[in-house]
């Protein structure tokens, strides 16, 4: 008890400190964003927030401020030591702002909390993008722009990024890619974080990764990648955050391509976002990220894994 | 089913065998397909092997059911089970038995494994008290020693057991391994 009042009151105050609003979205929705392997429940014929980014960025749209909420979330068949159907999201948005921002507050918000437990700040972050990342830890090189096709024919089988039959073409892509994302995890990318003392973020993402980030100039302000980071501590991965995309029809097409890997999955599908996708346009300029809550009191008071500090009785 | 239905002790058919999960672990890079890291062991021969899945996937899942049943006789190429609660009698061939021939005694209560409602496999009690119908004439006062002898029981299975162990006592028999535990005073 005392460990979550602690954390989320070390929240609470960094966000208000740094001017942000605190927001609170509805639980159940008519819509939610299309994700690729992220399944909402279903209750009384609404959906339970996967996440409360949706209804946040239509609070922009409408003219809200910087905001931010401790959000409960639901995601369906989710069961394992760093996973949970039920959990919270710290989520927020910066106007005017872009993937840099937020990433930097990230990296201030693990310190804040890991301060109010009396532990020394992260040492270090560092800061990787995800092609040259996947190259130093596998030696596999890509470009970021390989269609599924081509992707299959350089990563090793093993990977298993073979477009499976019945899979719609518009969600080849998508699918080579994530399957791509999770061999890399699984052989290399996870034991490589479980190492690095410091924090780490991945940036640079490959377009077909790109969910619901803008699309631009990398790092080195060459290429094309999605503005979108993952960060992690401990070899956990705590937040994922965008410079956010305010273009409808690309993020129409996007949802569309996830549909179609639903589809291709055989899993029900879900209702194209359509207040979201009309409020788009009026959505001014701005970064939000994600952070887990429970993980990052996880990370901070040592725990293994999430029952260890759950709130809740089973 | 899909993959995301899979759980601890979840049973699946797979290339034609029951195979039972023992040990599961999900993760999941943000955004990426779910891994189901599982231990799987098969139903019938035990052998224990590790398998991952993915989002998406579909799994088989196995028709198996373990009833409680007393066994009553043997008739030379099968063995006869009861039904507890129906009194349904079904037979399991000898080499479904195997050799745990050797610890059924009448009316011994075991889990009769059916898949498919066929009778494919048998779990004994851990532990089963038999008598001793033959062995060399025991030694008073060697209690201490782990000497032994050997001694046929009931079922003509032979066990090794402790000097003192007299013909027409009763002992018990740890089922998994075959060895003696103790006597038993009746």
């Amino acid at each position: 008890m005392r460990a979550w009042d602690q954390a989320l009151q070390a929240v609470r105050s960094y966000f208000r400190d740094h001017d942000l609003y605190e927001a609170l979205t509805p639980v159940r929705l008519p819509e939610v964003a299309i994700e690729p392997y992220i399944e909402p429940l279903r209750a009384g014929g609404h959906l339970l927030a996967t996440s409360p980014e949706l209804p946040m960025k239509q609070l922009l749209c409408a003219g809200a401020p910087d905001i931010f909420q401790i959000a409960p979330v639901h995601r369906a068949s989710e069961h394992g030591r760093l996973h949970s159907e039920g959990f919270h999201l710290i989520e927020w948005y910066r106007r005017d702002a872009d993937e840099r921002a937020v990433r930097a507050d990230v990296e201030r918000l693990v310190d804040a909390v890991f301060v109010a437990f009396d532990r020394a700040p992260v040492s270090a972050w560092s800061c990787h993008g995800f092609l040259p990342l996947l190259e130093a830890t596998t030696t596999v090189r890509l470009t970021g722009t390989e269609d599924a096709a081509t992707l299959a024919a350089i990563v090793p089988s093993a990977w298993r990024v073979d477009v499976p039959e019945g899979m719609p073409s518009h969600a080849h892509d998508l699918y080579a890619w994530s399957a791509l994302l999770t061999a890399w995890s699984d052989a290399a990318l996870d034991p490589w974080l479980a190492e690095q003392a410091g924090g780490v973020h991945i940036v640079d993402y490959p377009a077909p990764l790109a969910a619901l980030a803008q699309i631009g100039p990398g790092r080195a302000r060459t290429g094309s990648y999605a503005h979108r980071f993952e960060s992690y501590v401990g070899g956990i991965e705590l937040a994922n955050g965008y410079h956010e995309l305010r273009d409808a029809p690309e993020q129409r097409r996007r949802f569309e391509a996830v549909a179609a890997l639903r589809e291709g999955h055989g899993l029900e599908p879900l209702p194209m976002p359509e207040r979201f996708l009309q409020a788009l346009p009026k959505l001014p300029a701005c970064a939000g990220a994600a952070l887990g809550f429970e993980r990052l009191l996880m990370v901070a008071t040592g725990a293994q894994c999430l029952s260890d500090i759950a709130l809740h009785v089973d | 089913m899909d993959v995301s239905d899979l759980k601890k002790n979840a049973k699946l058919e797979i290339d034609g065998a029951p195979w039972v999960v023992t040990d599961f672990q999900f993760v999941k890079p943000g955004k990426g397909q779910g891994l189901y890291k599982c231990k799987i062991k098969n139903m019938l021969t035990g052998s224990v092997v590790d398998r991952t899945w993915r989002s998406g996937e579909k799994l088989k899942a196995a028709n198996v059911e373990s009833k409680k049943m007393q066994y009553l006789f043997n008739s030379g190429d099968a063995y006869t089970f009861m039904d507890n609660a129906t009194y349904e009698q079904i037979e399991m061939p000898v080499d479904v038995v195997g050799d745990d021939k050797d610890f059924l005694l009448d009316n011994t209560e075991c889990e009769v494994l059916f898949y498919n409602d066929r009778a494919v496999g048998l779990s004994l009690p851990s532990h089963i008290v038999m008598e001793v119908v033959e062995c060399e004439p025991g030694v008073k006062g060697d209690t201490a020693t782990n000497v032994t002898k050997a001694a046929t029981v009931q079922t003509g299975r032979q066990i090794q057991v402790p000097l003192f162990i007299k013909q027409g006592e009763s002992i018990k028999i740890d089922t998994r391994s075959g060895e003696y535990v103790e006597r038993v005073n009746k």
